[in-house]
């Protein structure tokens, strides 16, 4: 019989691995913070051990759900492997930025591995393990294990079935450049943080009496400080419905290229929903990232509705300031099968959030020209600045409008808009 | 380090506060006590979150020490500087003693929370504060010691109980929330909302309390921009109490729906989903 406090560890250990296995992130030291809080609790008592195991196991509310339905099994000391986890998933409190709304990226369930033997004190290495077909062709390229995140999502809808999504040498050094111009070219934004100064700015008497100090207290020299500047946020907002299709490989690119830059981004793209592509992009290996784009996504080349996609963004993040004091750019040939009053309203919403908003039209069509889809016309009056054409030229045209902005208080027309409805 | 001896306890302790705890806030609250680990608390806004710190240090009888963080705070706003006008008195005044030791120095409130044992220190809106700053904290918050390079290391046997606060403007680095419990606090449900309201509220009539908290219960399911917390909850009940209602009427609920909702266009779409079939539906909830 083993010792009770061996049980209690393996019980923690298991419950770690079962949460991996899962793709909730956890570590060793969750796990021993874990048994370290089953030491000060009454273990029998289902609650006290749940919200011990959540406080120490759980990063973030988009969680919840998964966690749960892993605890369920735990406690109930049957396997943990997940059987239907998304399905837990989308019952998640609708007021949540979760995955029904296109929010954080689902975690990755991968249902091959397996741990047991909760309570019953085995270590759960002892039990069946068995490594699923295809666990180890799960570096993005071999075939995808369909289940979870990945069910809805086909790759042979994006771009031809056995094209390789590898960059090509020429390509990728365009995107390099991109990513190159748009640092270089990033408006800076004044951060409250302060910086010394040889002459402008405010005195800094800490440092003048601190160098005084230096000169028995005779101030000889004026310090000064001033706010230093930061380059402001770059918010890209991406439609990769069908319309689009033929734009996807540049626009990833250029995507890559704006999270590649260095700058604080955030990336969003929507066909009929909004996903986040932050993180999943700006990786060293840019090739891996394209791959890790396109499986993110689960409709690509799906129909578009820009309104939905941006009320999305507005509910979810927008609410909670990834819009402030940022230049959001808006990729879009704005073919929408939405309702144009909703569009509008929603970027009104975004309009007021952000510093200047940026609508990229890869089509080259001019704003004056007709015929213009209705989508478009309807974004019109809200935007800031309008570009066209998707190619090296108009992404290069994007670095000089981000060049020009630095200059002077925003230039936005004080025109009221129309009040979207 | 505030001592409760059990969950319930420190549940009475909060509720004797005016606080009101659910199991799971009391359950994790005690561990983070127990385990000396700092809590990282996120939720939406008005969920109560730097209420619970207060509540907390009151509760226990300890100072609370509150840092506020901001974009831009640095370590002399968070931690220590020096009181250079005094030092340079001193030294005019012919002093001797030396200029960068314990008598100059400003204690800010996390070398405060090291100097003071037992306090309960809030570290509010972490998420405003910029990646360097979090950075800094991660010593703070593993080993309970800061390091002043003039006078060398401070740290604390008996370290204060830390409650840090993020509405997730952005997400908090990872390393850091490995140093935490974590805990989500959800809107409480009505019959713990009608009681957290009859606590801060007792003079408020009951029928209008109960009426207030169903019909912002409702109001949550509501696709709304900004989703009412409690503290806008006991707002509106404290105004409809002003004015002399003991229930919701469709004309009150007009003209002080502002207390409640904060954007135009949850106003509208409040109105245009039938202010009336609400406040029927909120009565019926009530009773």
């Amino acid at each position: 019989m083993p010792r009770p406090e061996h049980l209690v560890t393996a019980a923690a250990v298991s419950l770690g691995r079962a949460l991996r296995d899962t793709g909730l992130r956890t570590t060793v030291d969750a796990e021993l913070g874990f048994c370290r809080a089953l030491g000060e609790l009454d273990v029998r008592e289902r609650s006290q051990v749940y919200w011990a195991a959540r406080a120490s196991f759980l990063r973030r509310p988009e969680e919840i759900a998964a966690f749960d339905g892993v605890f369920d099994r735990f406690w109930r000391g049957l396997d943990p492997a997940v059987a239907d986890i998304r399905a837990e998933h989308g019952e998640s409190d609708p007021r949540m930025p979760g995955p029904q709304h296109g929010g954080e990226s689902l975690p990755e369930f991968r249902a091959e591995g397996r741990s047991s033997a909760l309570l019953d004190g085995r270590p759960s290495r002892a039990t069946r393990e068995i490594p699923a077909a295809g666990a180890d062709e799960d570096d993005g390229r071999g075939p995808r294990d369909r289940r979870g995140v990945l069910a809805a999502y086909s790759p042979d809808e994006i771009m031809g079935p056995r094209e390789e999504l590898r960059y090509e040498p020429a390509e990728l050094a365009a995107v390099r450049r991109l990513a190159e111009e748009l640092r270089a070219a990033a408006p800076l934004r004044r951060s409250r943080r302060l910086r010394a100064t040889r002459r402008a700015g405010r005195p800094d008497v800490r440092r003048t009496v601190q160098r005084s100090l230096r000169t028995d207290g005779e101030a000889l020299r004026l310090a000064r400080v001033a706010p230093s500047r930061k380059p402001r946020r770059l918010l890209v907002i991406c439609d990769v419905s069908g319309s689009m299709e033929r734009y996807s490989r540049a626009l990833l690119a250029a995507l890559e290229a704006v999270a590649g830059s260095g700058l604080k981004t955030e990336t969003f793209v929507f066909a009929t929903r909004l996903t986040r592509l932050t993180g999943v992009l700006g990786g060293h290996d840019e090739g891996r990232c394209l791959e890790a784009a396109r499986a993110a996504v689960h409709d690509w080349s799906g129909g578009t509705r820009i309104g939905h996609a941006l009320a999305d963004f507005n509910g979810s993040w927008g609410r909670r300031g990834f819009a402030r004091g940022a230049i959001a750019i808006v990729v879009s040939d704005g073919w929408d099968r939405g309702d144009p009053r909703l569009l509008a309203r929603e970027l009104e919403r975004l309009r007021l959030q952000c510093r200047r908003l940026v609508w990229i039209n890869p089509r080259p069509v001019d704003a004056g020209s007709q015929p213009l889809a209705v989508g478009m016309r309807t974004a019109l009056p809200y935007v800031d600045d309008y570009l066209a054409g998707v190619d090296a030229d108009g992404m290069a045209s994007l670095g000089r409008l981000l060049a020009g902005m630095d200059a002077g208080p925003p230039a936005r027309s004080q025109r009221p808009v129309g009040s979207g409805r | 380090m505030p001592r409760f001896e059990s969950i319930e306890a420190l549940s009475e302790g909060l509720a004797g506060e005016r606080y009101l705890v659910d199991e799971g806030l009391a359950t994790v609250v005690f561990l983070a006590l127990r385990l000396r680990k700092p809590l990282l608390v996120e939720g939406e806004p008005g969920v109560g979150k730097t209420e619970l710190a207060k509540a907390l240090a009151a509760a226990a009888g300890v100072p609370l020490l509150r840092l506020q963080c901001y974009e831009g705070i640095d370590v002399h706003h968070a931690v220590y500087d020096w009181d250079y006008p005094r030092q340079l008195l001193h030294l005019r005044a012919g002093g001797t003693e030396p200029l960068f030791s314990e008598q100059f120095l400003v204690r800010r409130p996390l070398l405060e929370a090291l100097a003071r044992p037992g306090t309960v220190l809030l570290i509010d809106e972490l998420d405003r504060a910029d990646d360097e700053f979090e950075a800094f904290l991660l010593e703070f918050l593993s080993d309970f010691q800061v390091t002043i390079p003039e006078v060398g290391v401070v740290r604390t046997d008996e370290p204060p109980a830390v409650i840090i606060t993020s509405n997730r403007t952005r997400e908090l680095h990872e390393a850091l929330k490995r140093r935490c419990l974590y805990h989500w606090i959800e809107h409480p449900d009505l019959a713990r909302e009608i009681a957290i309201a009859r606590t801060r509220l007792p003079a408020a009539p009951e029928p209008l309390v109960r009426q207030v908290c169903a019909f912002v219960q409702q109001l949550r399911w509501l696709d709304l921009h900004r989703v009412p917390g409690v503290g806008e909850t006991l707002d509106w009940a404290q105004s409809l109490d002003a004015l002399g209602h003991d229930g919701v009427d469709q004309r009150t609920a007009e003209r002080t729906l502002g207390a409640l909702l904060k954007t135009r266009e949850d106003l509208e779409r409040v109105r245009a989903g039938g202010l009336d079939d609400l406040i029927a539906r909120s009565g019926d909830a009530a009773a």
